[in-house]
């Protein structure tokens, strides 16, 4: 099956620094994949994340998303890609504080242009499927850490993109929220959704991903788990 | 930095105005006090005071100092220099005086030098129309034996004293035969602020004199006001920008440095957790916003005094003082108080911080309080606008207070360009209003420029029949014709009531076409009606309707009814406008001059001027003098209206372009978010553009009334510093375009602010911003 996300010896060197914060990675995720990335503090993982999110350009080497090189698009073109096939989550959510939750998710629809109706309807389906339905009109701050990255979670999935990139997802919150946050995404990722998780903890990415890559100073310094997602998760959730 | 730029521009500004205004009010006391100028002129029948009971007066206790008597008297006199023109010279005041100093009325020599014989005579140079220099020859002709005078030289008193100035022994030979023997008294007074000191001051010295001593005098306020002295028209209009520019820098100031402050509140938190003590932060804070505002200050001190250079210079000479510059009050006190404020501005929000806990302070430091945007963004959000404008337009609610500032910024710089607008077209009008260029677009007359000696010594001038003749032939026969009048300029009536004769513009025949601007009551429609400026009116305390009595040389009277008020300027505004037939009524032999007349010409529309006096000239020969009516002035106020309104424009921008920079500072995080989200370089621009325009639209609906306002009142106050009424014509000169255009104003300045800004936001690397929550 051909890849939806080409890292093709990818280096990233950081204005200023001349340890590169990225060193030569090279990387391909199949659609349907879920891939875990790992690594000490420092490692490099938000910096490959925001590279495929195009986010940031790399000094060296191609990015192809979906068969389209973003590294050479303009900022707008990287726009346009990042709000039709990417679809991001952070460690602290990113809400807009003065946006109500619904405006939050609708967000990415209208910069995208969606038709009005079309974009509530979306929004509407989306806050029902991830429980949220109840606090549409509330704003982020008076919300827990879990249902903030609910929250984080629909706006990211608004647009339908191919991708889901994730940056320590969990890492925000207490245990058992982090476990239903996990449990979402693995949800999203059986039915189909692409998933990049940036985790320091091992057990979560052995239980919802299907594999992981460990960096250590902007190189791959390992490799676990195979290109067989589903033994491995079934395995994973007993 | 943008602190600095501020500060330049409004500093400047301020200077800049204080200087004009300071130089308006102060040039004419400098030099009175440094010419030491006489508060009063007084008259004196010497036939009625002793030269003993006058030098008394000089120590009355009101007087500081008292000069004279010096033997003056009045006489009528023609510039009559070899191988020139004879010209009538209108009456002239001649006092005798030893020499040009002394403690009172110390006349300034400014070329030539001082009388040192008979028949020497020096004149009075600021006054023009005399159009005497030195070697030219005047004849007294008022005198026994018309007695000859050469110039010597040109002097200026600041109490206006005399029109020229004779050797002491020489006045009496000057008299005419009836004529009574009189000399001027020269005061100054311990108390001359007000026109009731001069006055009480005055009649202390009346009544010390025996009945009737005093016949006349003339207080330095009269002077005073009667100078028409540009800088005195400037003044009311630069007081305005001056106003507009310093409660336009008070807001920019107040609102960067609080703005900075609470942008450095993270800073702070950290200060204070590494162990400053609140003194420490706030002293800290302070200095470091006063470094970048005291750079400013001096730079806009600067800029103010380059600026002032070539305005000041245009007056610095009138009144012989030297080169005037900037006061040094005003360079010091500028500064120092814009760094005062800033200080204010910088300390009160700093001693807020100084008293926050640090982690209090780290949390300030963040977003502003959510809860104020809530509203804005809901409703917004309705309109069926793309997302970012909506977004943008909704964020200026986040921080009231900090847009408010910002619309009042932006409010006063549109209030100053509507003003500008209507002020530069008020000018505009005012200037062809006098010149009467629109109506009146050639003049003919006799002796035209050139030497071209149209009499010799001996020799007969044409005849005003004749040469009338010859001019009116030429009219008729020329196409483009449309009107022409006779108009003569140089005669003199006694209006009772007045000191000095009143001079007269006459015409000879329907004058009403030439277009005279009226600021009340009608053009005349009869030989007894006359229309005069507003300073006649105050000066003889008559209103439009009242009737004056006016005295040929005969002596025959005549009653003339004002029946309106004429917006000219000539002879300082002491003239009166009528038929010439109002003139031979009162005296009947009076013929026309024809060295003082002219003919104005009316073209036909689409007449070309140029053309028109091309093909003119030849008809009339040599001996008479065609030109194209053009209007001069008013350029240097332009300049200067233009200048002002450029620098409060761009401090209003720079104030906006501080908010949208702390706006955009202050939401780095929620921009990074945006891009995350997928916003376009594109849409991010726009949004940050919207943040600003509804603040500019705002801005530009309510200070388009405002400039008007202002404009409503500054335009008397000029006009009034003139001595003129003013028309209605120079008042609505707003039209619904240009009020449109100027409502849009606001909004250029205001996306002019942004649009930088808005680039940098679009620019920025937000990704390190998203992961620092
Ligand atoms: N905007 C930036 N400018 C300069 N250097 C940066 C920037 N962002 C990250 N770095 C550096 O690049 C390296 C990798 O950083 P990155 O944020 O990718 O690590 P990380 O693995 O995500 O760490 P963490 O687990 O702490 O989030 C680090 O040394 C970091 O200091
Ligand atoms: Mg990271």
């Amino acid at each position: 099956m051909d890849a939806l996300v080409h890292i093709n010896d990818v280096t990233k060197r950081y204005d200023g620094s001349d340890q590169p914060a990225v060193d030569g990675i090279t990387l391909q995720i199949a659609p349907g994949e879920a891939v875990a990335v790992m690594g000490p503090s420092g490692s490099g993982k938000s910096t490959l994340l925001n590279l495929i999110a195009g986010l940031d350009r790399p000094t060296n080497g191609t990015i192809t998303v979906a068969g389209r090189r973003i590294d050479r698009l303009s900022e707008t073109g990287m726009a346009r890609c990042r709000r039709s096939q990417i679809g991001m989550i952070f460690q602290f959510f990113n809400l807009l504080d003065d946006l109500t939750v619904a405006d939050n998710i609708l967000l990415p629809a209208q910069l995208a242009g969606m038709p009005r109706v079309q974009a509530r309807a979306r929004v509407a389906e989306l806050l029902d499927a991830l429980h949220i339905e109840r606090r549409a009109d509330a704003y982020p701050g008076r919300l827990s850490g879990g249902e903030r990255q609910r929250v984080a979670i629909a706006r990211a999935l608004v647009n339908r993109p191919l991708v889901l990139l994730a940056d320590e997802p969990t890492g925000a919150l207490d245990t058992a929220t982090g476990e239903e946050i996990g449990q979402l995404l693995l949800d999203l990722n059986r039915s189909g959704q692409t998933l990049v998780m940036v985790t320091h903890n091992p057990e979560l990415a052995a239980r919802y991903t299907h594999r992981a890559i460990h960096l250590l100073d902007g190189r791959i310094t390992g490799r676990t788990g195979d290109m067989f997602p589903m033994s491995r998760t079934a395995e994973a959730r007993r | 930095m943008v602190i600095a730029l501020v500060l330049v521009v409004s500093t400047a500004s301020s200077v800049l105005g204080l200087a004009l205004l300071a130089d308006s009010h102060a040039t004419f006391d400098r030099a009175f006090s440094a010419q030491r100028g006489a508060h009063v002129v007084a008259t004196i029948d010497t036939s009625r005071a002793s030269t003993t009971r006058l030098a008394a007066t000089a120590h009355l206790p009101q007087v500081s100092a008292a000069a004279g008597p010096f033997a003056e008297t009045n006489v009528t006199a023609t510039d009559s220099s070899p191988g020139a023109p004879v010209i009538d010279l209108p009456p002239l005041t001649l006092a005798g005086r030893p020499a040009p100093g002394g403690p009172v009325d110390d006349i300034t020599l400014q070329d030539g030098r001082w009388p040192q014989r008979p028949g020497q005579v020096v004149m009075e140079s600021n006054t023009d129309g005399f159009g005497v220099g030195i070697g030219d020859t005047v004849s007294v002709t008022s005198a026994p034996g018309r007695p000859r005078l050469t110039v010597v030289g040109l002097a200026t008193s600041v109490s206006r004293s005399a029109d020229g100035w004779v050797v002491p022994t020489e006045i009496s030979a000057l008299r005419s035969r009836e004529a009574p023997a009189i000399a001027q008294m020269l005061y100054r007074f311990h108390s001359a602020g007000t026109a009731g000191a001069v006055s009480a001051a005055t009649a202390a010295v009346r009544n010390a004199l025996p009945a009737g001593a005093m016949t006349d005098t003339q207080s330095y306020l009269n002077v005073r006001a009667a100078q028409s002295n540009q800088v005195a028209v400037y003044a009311p209009f630069v007081v305005a920008f001056a106003i507009i520019g310093l409660v336009m820098s008070v807001l920019i100031v107040t609102n960067v440095v609080s703005g900075a402050v609470i942008a450095g509140y993270n800073r702070i938190g950290i200060l204070k957790s590494i162990g400053f003590t609140p003194g420490q932060v706030v002293a800290a804070y302070t200095a470091q916003v006063l470094v970048p505002a005291m750079v400013g200050c001096l730079g806009g001190v600067a800029l103010g005094n380059l600026l002032s250079v070539p305005l000041l210079r245009k007056t610095s000479d009138v009144y012989g003082v030297g080169q005037l510059g900037v006061p040094l009050w005003v360079n010091l006190g500028v500064p120092l108080a814009m760094c005062a404020l800033v200080a204010v501005a910088a300390i009160l929000p700093a001693l807020r911080a100084g008293r926050l806990s640090a982690t209090e302070a780290l949390a300030a430091g963040r977003a502003p309080r959510t809860g104020r945007g809530y509203l804005a963004h809901r409703l917004l959000g309705r309109l069926a606008l793309p997302r970012p404008a909506t977004i943008g337009l909704a964020s200026p609610f986040a921080r009231p207070a900090r847009m408010a500032a910002t619309l009042a910024a932006v409010l006063l710089g549109v209030t100053a360009v509507t003003f500008a607008v209507g002020l530069v077209t008020s000018l505009r009008r005012a200037v062809a209003d006098l010149d009467l260029t629109k109506t009146e677009q050639v003049q003919v007359f006799l002796n035209g420029p050139g030497p071209v000696p149209v009499k010799g010594p001996g020799q007969a001038p044409p005849s005003a029949p004749q040469s009338g003749q010859v001019i009116t032939a030429a009219l008729r026969s020329q196409p483009g014709t449309a009107h022409y009048v006779l108009e003569e300029d140089g005669q003199y009536v006694k209006v009772a009531g007045l000191v000095q004769p009143l001079a007269v513009t006459a015409f000879v025949g329907d004058a009403r076409w030439t277009g005279y601007a009226l600021s009340s009551g009608h053009w005349y429609t009869g030989p007894d009606q006359a229309v005069v400026p507003k300073r006649v009116l105050t000066t003889l305390h008559i209103s439009v309707g009242d009737t004056v009595t006016i005295t040929g040389t005969g002596g025959r009277t005549v009653p003339v009814r004002i029946v309106g008020e004429v917006f000219y300027q000539d002879h300082d505004g002491m003239t009166m406008l009528t038929d010439w037939r109002t003139l031979t009524a009162a005296d009947p032999g009076l013929r026309p001059d024809p060295l003082n007349f002219q003919y104005d010409v009316g073209l036909r529309p689409g007449t070309d001027p140029t053309a028109y006096v091309r093909a003119l000239g030849p008809k009339l020969g040599s001996g008479y003098g065609v030109s194209i009516n053009r209007s001069g002035g008013a350029e240097i106020a332009i300049a200067l209206a233009g200048t002002l309104t450029l620098l409060l424009s761009i401090a209003a921008a720079l104030g906006v372009l501080n908010t949208v920079v702390l706006h955009t500072r202050e939401r780095v995080h929620d921009l990074g978010v945006f891009r995350a989200v997928g916003m376009t370089p594109r849409q991010t621009v726009a949004m940050v553009l919207c943040s600003v325009t509804g603040t500019g639209l705002l801005a530009g609906v309510l200070a388009v009334p405002a400039g008007m306002v202002v404009h409503r009142y500054v335009i008397p106050a000029m006009a009034g510093a003139a001595g003129l009424g003013v028309p209605p014509g120079l008042l609505n000169v707003y039209g619904a375009v240009e009020l449109l255009a100027l409502v849009l104003a606001g909004l250029v300045i205001a996306v002019a602010g942004a649009l930088l800004p808005a680039g940098w936001a679009a620019q920025a690397r937000t990704v390190s911003a998203l992961r620092a929550e």
